[in-house]
């Protein structure tokens, strides 16, 4: 069966086809052959049927032509309907109007032809557009049928993408080797990765809920309760350190971090937590911790405390025998009677010995001679802020501020990096001490200038407890201590350092605290 | 000051010291009280040759290149030598002065020291010495003259000495107070005991080793 519309298609299509015989073979087939065969064949039939009812029905005997080409345009389309109607009305003049088979329409019967073809047209025009409008709809159906049949087969693909999907990501967030959890928005956790559960060793199921946060370290769990009621009251996440009980009993450090997935109407819809396992990290930032610990501690009692302790060992030995051996000789001169013989032996000794300690002093005495200094042009500030870092943890420690007022007029000086260094760490050890007792402000202030064009004055202020008179006249002699267990070596190595650099230290009796100077030369830069 | 020893072997003063002309002091200084010294340089060196008849005192450094004063210390308490001991050091820090001290040095020395402080240490280090040995050599003794005493003797030496009457130990043994007496006598004789209060001594002495 062909529809209009697809005749009206093929009649639009005949332009570009009328080259392809074939094609035009099959556009007469089907806008003139079918049409014409269909209004022939119900003509035909209407006509038999006719003849032997015009004895019956009333004369002239003409509906089963309705019939025919109502029956025409329905199978055939608007073409077959207008060929039906011009078939019945030639038949239909012939056979049975009058005058009987002939052409020509008798007196009286004109208006009737008229009639009878108006009707035709009428049914021809009514019925191909009801079929046109079924044959749409149905058209309309299986369309609908279709896409129905599409939509279903692209939800069903992309169903299993989803699952698909969703595998994949269950897959990596069990092989990445991370721990993650997952909880709801009230924070019940409701999922474990295969790691989390490996390594404080239960099954997911008994990690529900709280449970996971009870192998959280005791001294921590109040931390991490704290912290993650917070992150849920702000809806924001967090960030806490702890240590987490393992399977075998130990605790390791972990960053615990959580975020919250928002639901699109900007209320949390669950967290997603994740732990890091950051026990080595600590454990290097102890060991870092320790290590400036230590070089803090080397750099200031090594270089005083073990250097005195040494000298006074390496003196303490021959001035032992010396001390010995004159009791020695005494005895063997007040004997009775007086050995002399071993008198003498012993006076030898003595001599040697004290040769022996002269030496060792000798030698002391060139650990701080001139000729040693490594000199090299330094810039003063850059060595002051060097310091100033490297005694952050250490003020930190005391409570202590320290402020630098650096002019930036110093030129380079030629100076022993080391030993100046040394110098300022001495200074500004004292000076926090100084400070440790004192309720107000501590700042130490480590400032240079350049008073006059020939040398710097580099000075260290304390807010401390200030100095003694008693102290003040002795505090750069060696061995003059006014701190428990100190060796007394402090200030007088800084004033040998300081000598022989071409300068000069001194200090200040301020209101509050004391500020210690010292000059640097410009002569041998 | 008089060291004279009654006694053979002569006491001697042994000197553990790394500083050569150190040692060498002290040995001229103790030689000048009259006594005789010997010099090691290490703690390794005097455990070679110490034996269990020397007799006197040791003078040790703390600081010794190798073992340490202390732990030569600990290494003669091991070994049960009654050698007192003298420590000197060149720095006498208060742990070490306890700790020394508690593990029965007699006397702690910080360099350089008086001749005085040096020589009373060493004396009262030999008369503990002395009372020591002596104690050491009358255990040995007794117990020499207990092993040849039979196992009955021994029974009624213990008895008797805890102060029982031979009418008892009889009774408490199953024998008459006679034979008693005979035990009694023949122990006597055998511990060379001169009382019936030396005998006691003696099983006092026993007991307590």
């Amino acid at each position: 069966m062909v529809d209009d519309a697809s005749a009206g298609e093929a009649d639009l299509s005949w332009l570009h086809m009328s080259q392809d015989p074939n094609l035009i073979a099959q556009w007469i087939f089907r806008s003139v052959a079918r049409p014409l065969a269909i209004a022939w064949f119900f003509v035909l039939l209407a006509l038999i049927w006719t003849f032997p009812l015009q004895h019956v029905i009333a004369y002239p005997f003409v509906f089963l032509f309705f019939g025919a080409i109502m029956c025409s345009a329905w199978f055939g389309g608007f073409t077959s309907g207008a060929m039906a109607v011009v078939m019945s009305s030639i038949v239909v003049t012939f056979f049975f109007v009058p005058p009987l088979y002939s052409m020509t329409i008798g007196r009286g019967f004109q208006s009737y032809m008229v009639a009878f073809v108006v009707c035709a047209i009428a049914i021809t025009a009514v019925s191909s557009a009801r079929k046109r409008s079924e044959t749409t709809v149905k058209a309309a159906r299986d369309q609908l049928e279709i896409r129905v049949k599409e939509r279903t087969a692209e939800l069903e693909r992309s169903n299993s993408e989803i699952r698909e999907r969703e595998h994949q990501l269950r897959l990596l967030t069990e092989a990445i080797p991370q721990q993650i959890w997952r909880a709801d928005a009230a924070g019940c956790v409701e999922y474990c990765n295969g790691n989390l559960v490996a390594h404080v060793g239960t099954d997911t199921n008994s990690l529900r809920g709280e449970a996971l946060f009870s192998f959280i370290h005791h001294e921590d769990a109040a931390l991490f309760r704290h912290t993650w009621r917070a992150a849920r009251a702000a809806g924001e996440k967090f960030e806490v350190q702890a240590r987490v009980r393992a399977a075998n009993g130990s605790y390791r450090w972990f960053l615990i971090r959580g975020n919250p997935q928002l639901a699109p109407g900007g209320e949390v819809a669950c967290w997603y937590g994740v732990h890091i396992d950051v026990e080595e990290l600590r454990q290097a930032q102890q060991e870092l911790v320790l290590a400036q610990d230590d070089l803090s501690r080397f750099s200031r009692t090594f270089s005083m405390a073990e250097m005195a302790a040494s000298i006074a060992h390496e003196l303490n030995q021959p001035l032992t025998a010396l001390m010995t051996h004159a009791h020695a000789s005494r005895r063997w001169l007040s004997a009775e009677p007086a050995n002399l013989e071993r008198a003498v032996a012993t006076s030898e000794k003595i001599v040697r010995d004290c040769t022996r300690a002269s030496e060792v002093v000798r030698r002391i005495r060139s650990l701080f001679s001139k000729t040693d200094y490594v000199r090299e042009p330094t810039g003063l500030n850059a060595l002051i802020r060097d310091l100033a870092r490297l005694l952050r943890d250490e003020a930190l420690r005391h409570d202590v501020s320290i402020k630098l007022r650096l002019s930036e007029d110093i030129p380079s000086l030629a100076l022993d990096r080391v030993q100046i260094q040394q110098v300022l760490l001495n200074l500004a050890m004292n000076g926090m001490e100084a400070m440790s007792k004192i309720t107000g402000e501590r700042e130490l202030e480590i400032s240079s200038e350049m008073p006059t064009p020939n040398g710097v004055v580099v000075t260290v202020r304390d807010h401390g407890v200030g100095l003694a008179q008693q102290v003040r006249s002795k505090m750069f002699e060696p061995f003059f201590s006014t701190k428990l267990g100190g060796t007394g070596m402090g200030l007088a190595i800084c004033r040998s350092i300081i000598e022989a650099h071409d300068g000069r230290i001194w200090a200040d009796d301020l209101d509050s605290g004391t500020a210690f100077h010292f000059s640097l030369g410009l002569g041998n830069q | 000051m008089n060291f004279e020893t009654t006694d053979a072997p002569k006491q001697t003063v042994y000197i553990v010291e790394d500083d050569s002309s150190v040692s060498e002091a002290l040995s001229n200084l103790i030689e000048s009280a009259g006594l005789s010294t010997q010099l090691y340089s290490s703690a390794e060196e005097f455990l070679e040759v110490w034996s269990a008849e020397m007799a006197g005192c040791v003078v040790l450094d703390v600081r010794l290149p190798g073992m340490s004063g202390i732990e030569l210390q600990a290494e003669l308490a091991e070994v049960k030598s009654v050698m007192p001991i003298i420590i000197m050091t060149a720095h006498g820090d208060i742990p070490m002065v306890r700790k020394a001290l508690k593990a029965g040095a007699v006397e702690f020395l910080t360099k350089p020291f008086q001749d005085e402080e040096l020589l009373l240490a060493i004396e009262h280090a030999f008369a503990l010495n002395l009372t020591e040995r002596s104690n050491r050599d009358l255990l040995k003794s007794i117990l020499l003259r207990y092993s040849s005493l039979t196992p009955r003797e021994r029974q009624v030496m213990e008895l008797i000495a805890s102060g029982l009457t031979n009418v008892e130990v009889a009774a408490m043994l199953g024998l008459r107070v006679v034979t008693v007496k005979v035990h009694r006598g023949q122990l006597m004789e055998k511990m060379q005991a001169d009382s019936f209060a030396e005998l006691v001594r003696m099983a006092e002495r026993l007991k307590a080793s």
